[in-house]
């Protein structure tokens, strides 16, 4: 089975799931409603045959669900209990906005972005960067491995036991790489025509099918379940 | 290329500092994990950690926009990443006020540089707000959600009506502080490299 969202029906994905986290859960229909927001990610990672960080994600989610009714009472004391609750407790909460993230992140490519964004009137200077950040993340894990690597060659990784020379020496040379990757990427998008004058066209067709229609009016309908539940029936 | 819109090349450029500024962020961020009480340090921890790459940042603009650009950027990622959007007007508020600053130094005076630059760190401050605002019922949501009572009360114990005035104070030093270091470790390793 293949399907391929529109990155329009992504963002609203993320919109939709930061904005429900940030509500927090206190019955078990909220809980259920949360639980089930999470897993519509981790599924359309599997479609797109990621299976390791579908796999990683789910046992994640689970381990610290699990922690978290099991272990958690109000009376919980003692370091590594309220460690280990606190950590469960952030896991929880913030690991549906990273999976989403992190699916939107993999599986849109840049021009699909781009032509979305330029379909949704939003301004150039915030969709060009907002691009590059997407892009750069990958970028900057990349360099920080070989920098690591360099180091660890010349037994440099611990800077001497010194925090700041152990930050000075990961930060520097990441930045020298990073100014030099951001002169060639710009070279590049010129020549490519980014800051031109006039409107780009994009070889990606964009068009909501029916996929995304039916995900968007789910993850409304959700939302207003989840806001009703909370709210107003109390 | 003197004119004074934003180019291709300056939104790249405002793209890649955002995410170095970001993983910074979020890696002194994991630190949070350990106890509450450090969740209040990121006032001292982000403004000078993140000084370097802003300082660098910072001898690249010279155009308005880019730095409430960045801001803006800074609320977008934070209203993905979880943590609410309360703080964003502030966010973007201190960004632009920051930009307004340098814009008053031509982007090149060194003194509004350092001010513009502790400005743009009172945003650290803008994560706390929900917590501030939102007090008790944040409390009960926190419990709610699976944080142990006690991690409540001492992160409520370090941030609250009154001490939220220090937090912004401190993030205002540190960012002095911090972009003096971030000048200094700047001219040492780039300045002498030609980058700049």
């Amino acid at each position: 089975m293949k399907v391929k969202l529109d990155p329009r029906t992504k963002l609203y994905m993320i919109l939709i799931v930061s904005a429900l986290i940030m509500l927090s859960a206190t019955t078990p229909f909220l809980w259920a409603i949360r639980i089930f927001i999470t897993f519509i990610p981790i599924a359309f990672l599997i479609v797109e045959k990621r299976y390791t960080s579908a796999f990683v994600f789910t046992g994640a989610y689970t381990l610290a669900l699990i922690m978290t009714f099991v272990l958690v009472t109000d009376e919980s004391s003692g370091f590594l209990k309220s460690f280990l609750t606190g950590y469960s407790g952030i896991v929880v909460q913030f690991m549906p906005a990273l999976i989403v993230a992190w699916y939107v992140v993999r599986t849109t490519k840049i021009d699909e972005f781009m032509s979305a964004m330029q379909k949704m009137h939003i301004p150039d200077g915030i969709t060009i960067s907002l691009a590059v950040v997407m892009r750069f993340f990958p970028t900057i894990k990349e360099e920080y491995g070989s920098i690591c690597d360099a180091m660890k060659m010349r037994g440099l990784s611990l800077g001497g036991g010194n925090v700041a020379k152990m930050v000075e020496y990961r930060m520097i040379p990441l930045l020298f790489s990073c100014v030099n990757i951001g002169d060639e990427l710009s070279a590049a998008a010129i020549t490519r025509g980014l800051g031109g004058t006039v409107k780009r066209s994009s070889i990606e067709k964009l068009r909501l099918t029916v996929h995304d229609w039916m995900l968007i009016m789910m993850f409304s309908a959700l939302t207003i379940c989840f806001v009703y539940s909370k709210y107003f029936k109390a | 290329m003197n004119s004074k819109k934003l180019t291709a090349k300056d939104f790249i450029t405002i793209g890649i500092f955002t995410a170095i500024w970001f993983v910074v962020e979020f890696a002194c961020g994991m630190l949070g994990y350990i106890h509450p009480y450090i969740v209040a340090g990121y006032a001292v921890i982000l403004p000078i950690v993140g000084a370097v790459p802003m300082m660098l940042f910072y001898t690249k603009v010279e155009k308005f926009g880019m730095i409430s650009i960045m801001s803006v950027l800074i609320a977008i990622i934070m209203f993905v990443t979880g943590m609410g959007f309360l703080g964003a007007p502030i966010t973007i508020l201190s960004g632009i006020i920051a930009d307004f600053i340098a814009k008053s130094g031509g982007y090149k005076s060194f003194k509004k540089t350092v001010l513009s630059y502790s400005v743009f760190c009172i945003w650290v401050c803008a994560n706390f707000f929900p917590v501030v605002v939102t007090a008790d019922s944040y409390r009960q949501d926190l419990i709610d959600a699976g944080f142990s009572a006690e991690y409540s009360e001492s992160l409520f114990r370090a941030i609250n009506y009154k001490t939220i005035g220090i937090l912004v104070v401190l993030c205002f030093i540190f960012g002095i502080i911090g972009a003096y270091i971030g000048k200094a470790v700047v001219r040492k390793h780039f300045e002498k490299a030609g980058i700049v």
